[in-house]
């Protein structure tokens, strides 16, 4: 007796699996970019402001001394740290002291207002998308300190923890499509063997019993088997056999 | 004029300085320490300096003139039977190698003296160091650079410099351009201590003629004469300035003045003795056809006087001594080959440096002490050093040398420019 496959009966199952995890894997993307942006963008920016502070608090003594090669000194090391991306110092009228760019001030530094050391936005031709911060140098009358972070690195970062999430999803999700398979197949077995059954009886009668792996089972495969069974009227030799009566559970 | 200069060459050729490097154990063996850096026969000076990378032509030439001096005395005796040992360091003209290398020579070779470093950013970083070991009185002597930070408070009574300053440096060119008319003036620079350094200078010296730099362009350290300078040629083109003030080292300057040229910056570029001549002409001189282009408007400014003008006393004896010992840097740290100037500004200042070393030592005595040190330097007044001017140290003079030269290309060597208006007039 040829066993059908059970098909339509799990591909609800199979579309709500996809569907639970393409709702829970972009729900978690976008929570994840989120985070990452604003929780990483601001620790960036905090350092940056607390950096431009510690220039500025360390710069007094220097530029009181004229000693502009140390004041450059003190700014190279600094530029060192990853997402700092360049640093400038200006005097109280304005005039560019030290600075880390290359080839040279970009002309868009150049324009600004250096006295203003509110957090700014700014897009350097040839070198990308920055967040600048600035700090005043003795409450401003002895200039002020720009610190620029690199808004790329920030992205950067994002596009990471995107992408090692996908990673882990993608494995959970490959995992599960599997386990679920397994699942519906040792589900659709009985099921299938027992529509084959139901489908002989209503063609012809039965005339030959569903298997006794099908008659044994505890599940309501089992119980629908033996519920078959007996209204096909099988006797008692058969019940000998150890066949379970119509509605006796095992 | 030059020699070959590999590991094998330097195997071959005797090492003339190899014994200075001898292990200490065997130096040292049955020697009596003395105090720190010294024993009954000799004594140590620490060294870091750039014997690697693109600049390391500078380490190498500074080192090769002091061991031609040190040598001779060596060789004579050395100063009241002590040799005199350097210990040397490779920093690459990077500032933490040379912070390390400073800590490992004050604190683990425990050297008598530091001796010879080589550039501003690295020296800029190493000066704190000195100031948080004071009490150890370990100076830092004749440093190659000419920046402020070794020279002002608060760390310029830790170190004793010869050379005149960038700042002497700077207002010596500017004054001589603006005086020719040529008022526009626009500085490259290399982007860090030893570049703004210099930029200050040209700035300060501007405006004590009224005047502001009409551009700047900058580059990064380590930048190689192979590299492209056009975008820095291209920012101080647009300035259309009427002379141009490199502050650099030798391999981006020249790759600068091949750019400008390239690019039809017709100016004077001017540089700062620490470019290091012979190496800068050297790479302008690798294009035959267009080298007299190149070098046609090159104008450098050196604190020492030339190596050509044998009619100065410590010329001669240099240009004897350099030949004589032909001195070659260790061979350990001869990581790249490199071809050594028989002369060089460079060397011929590493001489002079040495040679007043020598006599600082010598006034120390036969008990030499780092405490005593100081007022040994201070004790140098009026001191002829052979090149016609007189040196002298005190509390408020740590700087030994006043004069800045000036030179130009002529005939494939720098030689003395003796008149401004003739070469660069407008």
């Amino acid at each position: 007796m040829p066993i059908p496959k059970v098909q339509k009966l799990f591909q609800k199952t199979f579309f709500g699996i996809f569907s639970m995890f393409g709702v829970i894997g972009f729900s978690t993307s976008v929570l994840c970019v989120y985070t990452v942006d604003t929780h990483l963008s601001a620790e960036y920016e905090s350092n940056s402001r607390d950096i431009a502070k510690t220039i500025a608090d360390s710069s007094v003594d220097i530029l009181l001394n004229r000693d502009l090669a140390t004041l450059q000194s003190l700014i190279d090391q600094f530029v060192e740290i990853q997402g700092i991306s360049y640093i400038y110092i200006t005097d109280e009228t304005g005039t560019f002291l030290a600075h880390t760019f290359v080839p040279g001030l970009p002309e868009v530094i150049r324009q600004s207002d250096p006295s203003n050391t509110d957090t700014v936005e700014r897009n350097l031709p040839g070198m990308g998308d920055f967040v600048e911060v600035g700090s005043p140098i003795l409450a401003g009358v002895g200039g002020a300190v720009h610190v620029g972070m690199d808004t790329g690195l920030v992205a950067l970062k994002i596009q990471r923890a995107i992408g090692q999430q996908i990673y882990l999803f993608s494995t959970v999700f490959i995992i599960g499509v599997f386990a679920a398979v397994w699942f519906v197949n040792l589900a659709a077995k009985p099921l299938g063997e027992l529509l084959g059954y139901a489908v002989a009886l209503a063609k012809d009668g039965a005339k030959a019993p569903p298997s006794d792996s099908l008659l044994r089972r505890n599940d309501e495969a089992g119980q629908l088997a033996r519920l078959l069974l007996h209204c096909a009227g099988f006797t008692d030799a058969d019940n000998k056999r150890g066949v379970a009566a119509p509605g006796e559970a095992r | 004029m030059r020699g070959q200069l590999t590991r094998r060459a330097l195997l071959q050729g005797g090492l003339a300085g190899a014994w200075l490097l001898a292990p200490r154990a065997a130096a040292q063996a049955g020697a009596t320490t003395l105090g720190a850096g010294v024993t009954a026969t000799e004594i140590t000076l620490g060294v870091s300096a750039a014997f690697s990378g693109p600049s390391r032509g500078l380490g190498i030439e500074l080192y090769r003139g002091a061991m031609a001096y040190f040598t001779e005395v060596n060789n004579n005796g050395g100063i009241g039977g002590r040799r005199i040992e350097l210990r040397v360091y490779d920093d690459g003209y990077q500032p933490d190698p040379a912070v390390r290398n400073t800590l490992r020579l004050m604190l683990e070779d425990e050297v008598f003296l530091l001796f010879g470093y080589v550039g501003t950013p690295t020296v800029t970083r190493v000066l704190p160091v000195l100031k948080k070991f004071q009490d150890r009185n370990t100076y830092l002597f004749f440093p190659f650079t000419g920046a402020q930070p070794q020279r002002q408070p608060p760390y310029g009574d830790f170190a004793f410099n010869l050379r005149a300053s960038y700042a002497q440096e700077t207002k010596g060119l500017v004054d001589n351009f603006v005086g020719l008319g040529r008022r526009r003036i626009a500085v490259f620079y290399q982007a860090d201590a030893y570049g703004r350094s210099g930029w200050a200078g040209v700035r300060a010296a501007l405006r004590q003629h009224g005047e502001q730099m009409v551009g700047e362009a900058t580059y990064r350290r380590g930048q190689k004469f192979t590299g492209s300078l056009r975008p820095q040629v291209e920012m101080l083109k647009k300035a259309a300035p009427e002379a141009i003030i490199c502050v650099g080292a030798y391999a981006a300057c020249a790759a600068f003045v091949r750019d400008a040229v390239d690019l039809g910056l017709k100016v004077p570029i001017a540089n700062l003795s620490f470019v290091g001549s012979e190496n800068l002409l050297s790479l302008l001189s690798e294009d035959y056809e267009r080298s007299h282009q190149y070098t046609d408007l090159l104008v450098n400014s050196q604190v020492v006087p030339s190596y050509e003008d044998v009619s100065i006393p410590a010329v001669n004896e240099y240009r004897e001594l350099m030949q004589r010992h032909n001195p070659q840097p260790p061979e350990i740290l001869l990581k790249e080959e490199y071809i050594s100037f028989l002369y060089s500004f460079t060397s011929l200042e590493g001489f002079l440096n040495a040679k007043l070393m020598v006599e600082i030592l010598r006034r120390l005595g036969d008990d030499p002490s780092r405490q005593r040190l100081e007022s040994a330097v201070f004790s140098v007044q009026d001191f002829d050093l052979g090149i016609g001017e007189q040196v002298s140290f005190g509390p408020d003079r740590r700087q030994g040398l006043q004069r800045v030269y000036y030179t130009v290309v002529n005939t494939g060597r720098f030689v003395s420019l003796d008149d401004w208006q003739a070469k660069f007039s407008l």
